[in-house]
């Protein structure tokens, strides 16, 4: 321990080294709010969507099995851990949402056949299990508030979120139907969209029905989140303890070495 | 250095804590994993009851449908097979099917047909020696393993033998009566297998 | 109870008698430097992960299906009908990560206190074949999902191989069994990830802990603590700056798994895909072998290496320099002990250009990373405005596989020259609490 005083004094120029790291971590840093909105060509709306508010998952899933189910399976979810998940009871799922006469422990089937709709759209209607997983909640919701008239689309409708969509747009009751205004002078860029005709529903109460729509196909890509924010708290309170203990008894054995 | 006095209480006291709150821990780490070994819910959502209609299962035919992957032999026993019955019982291991296999059935179905209606035999067709599927034998004739055999089930592997109700014999390798699964009519000529009568949903 | 566990002890160490001395020899007998610093935990932790993989690889095999048409279904099947599945698959995924996060830092330790140094060249060595190990360990498990990322990121990575000139596409084929990336691939791989490598794994990790209990650990001031004075206060005979492994490090590195551990579960927990970085979204969309993601690019501990090829250009009609930069970029790793001539050991001591020069190194690391992870493509437009984004891609990606060979170049030149003004080395470690 002699040598301690004259040593203490040392490592300024580590400073450099941790400078340039970190010059290196902006570069990370700036990425991670790109990152989560990647590539979906900018300027997604945020969806607010949650799994965590069961009232909105039972809406998102009328509205599902009222304007999707018909053409979109979910071929990994099954009735039965979704009533359960939703709080909803075996009968209200068989009579409210499962129109196809499937088992209640069996998958969410669409009732239309792949190879008709392929000949209708040009391609069968794809299953939308984990479509939140791969493309992500603000993509679903901007993809769902942003079909407008087309005269030049083949299916008469045209999407921001999706240029040239092949789904003809099916909640367009509720919506309305919106039109593009074009950018003056660049042709085919969609400047904004304009409500041109009201639909049943106001366009607050239109972003609540697509907000659950959401919720519930993000719940959909994976239940387990349910589970996950249920027990992660506890791990956490549980980890923290015992790394408090560890600490304790790391400082107190510690107390020998000088 | 090493003139300190150390506080063996409080080490020993630290160390007990911090083992047992890391034991607890890797205990319930491992309940995830043990549990990770139930059945799935595909596998349960196979399990799940099997409604079967009987209408075209003739007289002294059986039928055998799959459920939980085990076959469950659906018999319709003709009058003659059900008047047999009642005289087997002085060759059986457990005629009344309260003795050794008293678990084997539900106790709707713990009478001399073994069954809820007389007629409709609903059985698991599984060995109870090492879980063979036994033969459907259902004429009443000689048999080489049987002269005075009044029809029934005769097993490949081990040669044990059961009357039409799925008693076993005495002196065959198997122990029990042959299992009932728990089942019901949804109406008069259907049934489900896998729900007690009581459960109907 | 005491006195049956102890005449069971008594009992085994008659009939092994090699097991006591060995306990002695790798804990309570080895003497580690007592100024171990945060820097200090991520061996011990590389170890931890090591043991997550492998439990929580072998229940995910359990269900997991090897083969084209069933993979992708059967990953599924565990996140949702398995119970419990989707903790053991996100404790498998995020340790994945997490393994490589723990290495590097690990590496970077290695390099900062010159623990590369003789007399340690050969735990150095052993050290960069588990990263590499390592790597292809991860690549292989990282298809098996047969997601359109996994597909896609197997076909790329293996046409690597198809820039060697004249054998190139015959190896490419092999490795693949097929034209493209399918089951045969898909069944190898899991081969390879599930037993083969694993076993490698641990016989290199068996190694490198038996290399480095043979000189003893270096520390934060790079003393030799085995050349100091001897005489501590549990033997007269060990170094007098050497505590015990155990109890010391071990309730030391405690402390650090469950610090880590909490990091884990919050990931486990709250963020499993950590906003595309652990999981990425494209990997959820079923293997396609028309399509190719529009964002293709490898997770992110590849990123460094993979933007290496990304800049480099094809000439003489062959790519292969792109891919000879990026193994030399592995391979000159394993070549420290000998390009850095430099006789003191830790960046404390070390003359300044050691330390700028390992800074413009770790800049280099980390942007090709950004790059081969298109994070540039995203930040240059926003710094810089409206730019030829390809070639500020290119020029920036060059720079860095510069700066990267640079530092090699000029660590080399710097202490085989004596330039370097290094600080005098104290004679015992210094302790900071």
């Amino acid at each position: 321990m002699i040598n301690r005083q004259i040593f203490m004094k040392r490592r300024p120029s580590v400073k450099y080294f941790f400078a340039a790291a970190g010059l290196a971590l902006g570069l990370l840093a700036g990425s991670a709010t790109v990152h989560a909105a990647e590539g979906h060509g900018g300027g997604l709306m945020p969806s607010g969507a949650s799994v965590g508010d069961q009232a909105s998952l039972q809406r998102g899933a009328r509205l599902y099995f009222n304007y999707c189910v018909g053409c979109h399976s979910l071929k990994y979810m099954r009735y039965s851990r979704m009533a359960n998940d939703l709080g909803l009871t075996k009968k209200e799922v068989m009579q409210n949402l499962n129109f196809t006469g499937a088992k209640f422990d069996g998958p969410v089937i669409s009732s239309m056949p792949s190879a008709l709709a392929a000949r209708w759209f040009g391609k069968a209607p794809p299953d939308l299990s984990l479509e939140v997983s791969a493309k992500g909640a603000d993509w679903l919701y901007t993809y769902l508030n942003t079909f407008y008239l087309d005269p030049h689309s083949p299916a008469g409708w045209n999407n921001l979120a999706l240029p040239n969509a092949a789904m003809p747009f099916p909640l367009w009751e509720l919506q309305g139907i919106q039109t593009a205004v074009m950018e003056p002078g660049r042709g085919h860029q969609v400047q904004k969209l304009m409500l041109s005709q009201p639909g049943q529903m106001t366009p607050a109460q239109y972003q609540q029905a697509t907000r659950d729509l959401t919720s519930f196909l993000q719940y959909v890509s994976e239940p387990a989140a349910l589970q996950r924010h249920r027990y992660g708290v506890w791990v956490l309170l549980f980890l923290a303890l015992f790394t408090l203990l560890a600490y304790m008894l790391k400082k107190e054995y510690w107390k020998d070495v000088h | 250095m090493g003139n300190e006095v150390v506080d063996h209480s409080r080490r020993r006291f630290l160390t007990a804590a911090t083992a047992t709150v890391g034991g607890v821990g890797v205990l319930t780490a491992a309940a995830p994993f043990i549990k990770s070994w139930q059945p799935s819910a595909r596998a349960k959502a196979a399990g799940a009851p099997v409604t079967q209609s009987l209408k075209k299962i003739e007289l002294g035919q059986q039928l055998i449908v799959s459920w939980r992957s085990l076959p469950v032999f659906i018999v319709n026993r003709t009058p003659s097979q059900l008047a047999a019955l009642p005289a087997q019982d002085p060759r059986l291991v457990d005629p009344k099917s309260d003795g050794s296999s008293a678990e084997q059935q539900p106790k709707y179905a713990q009478n001399e047909t073994r069954s809820i209606k007389p007629e409709w035999l609903v059985m698991i067709g599984i060995c109870t020696h090492l879980g063979c599927v036994p033969n459907y034998v259902g004429e009443m004739k000689p048999e080489p393993f049987d002269p005075n055999w009044q029809g029934g089930y005769y097993c490949p592997c081990h040669h044990s033998r059961y009357d039409m109700a799925g008693r076993v014999y005495k002196d065959v390798p198997a122990p029990k009566n042959m299992l009932i699964p728990p089942y019901q009519y949804l109406d008069d000529m259907t049934v489900q297998i896998g729900v007690n009568p009581k459960e109907v949903s | 109870m005491a006195n049956v566990l102890s005449s069971i002890g008594g009992w085994v160490t008659e009939r092994a008698p090699g097991l006591m001395p060995m306990y002695r020899k790798h804990m309570t007998e080895y003497y580690a430097p007592k100024n171990f610093n945060l820097w200090y935990y991520f061996g011990s932790l590389a170890v931890l992960v090591l043991v997550n993989q492998i439990v929580t690889g072998i229940f995910l095999t359990m269900n997991y299906n090897p083969s084209a048409a069933g993979a992708f279904d059967s990953v599924q099947y565990i996140m949702r009908d398995v119970q419990w599945g989707w903790l053991i698959r996100y404790m498998h995924s995020t340790g994945a990560s997490l393994f490589f996060v723990v290495v590097f830092l690990h590496m970077f330790r290695g390099i900062m206190y010159g623990s590369y140094k003789k007399p340690r060249e050969l735990v150095w060595l052993l050290g960069m074949l588990i990263f590499l190990v390592l790597m292809a360990e991860a690549f292989m498990g990282y298809v098996l999902p047969w997601g359109n990322m996994s597909f896609w990121g197997a076909k790329v990575i293996i046409s690597l191989f198809g820039t060697i000139p004249v054998i190139g596409s015959h190896l490419v084929d092999w490795i693949m069994g097929d034209f493209l990336p399918g089951d045969a691939t898909l069944n190898r791989f899991f081969a390879l990830h599930v037993i083969a490598l694993p076993l490698v794994l641990l016989l290199l990790v068996v190694l490198h802990l038996a290399a480095l209990h043979e000189v003893g650990s270096n520390n934060p001031d790079g003393v030799e603590i085995k050349k100091g004075p001897t005489g501590n206060r549990w033997s007269a005979l060990a170094p007098a700056d050497g505590i015990p492994f155990h109890p010391y490090y071990t309730v030391k590195d405690l402390f650090g798994v469950g610090f880590f551990l909490l990091v884990a579960a919050f990931i486990i927990f709250f963020a499993p895909t950590v906003g595309g970085w652990f999981l990425e979204h494209d990997n959820s969309i079923r293997a396609n072998n028309l399509v190719t993601p529009s964002e293709i690019k490898p997770v992110w501990y590849f990123t460094s290496f993979y933007g290496i090829v990304r800049v480099m250009p094809a000439f003489l009609g062959t790519a292969v320099w792109g891919v000879l930069t990026m193994f030399g970029a592995i391979a000159v790793l394993f070549l420290f002990p000998w390009i850095d001539r430099g006789k003191v050991k830790s960046i404390r001591y070390r003359g300044t250009g050691f330390k700028v020069g390992l800074g413009v190194f770790v800049f280099a690391f980390i942007g090709l990373g950004s790059l081969g992870a298109g994070v540039t493509d995203k930040v240059f437009p926003q710094w810089f405005g409206d730019i030829d984004l390809a070639a500020w891609d290119n020029n920036f990606g060059r720079l860095m596989v510069v700066l990267y060979f640079g530092f090699f170049v000029f660590l080399w030149a710097y202490t085989h020259f004596g330039w370097e003004k290094t600080k005098p080395v104290p004679d015992r470690v210094t302790m900071h609490d």
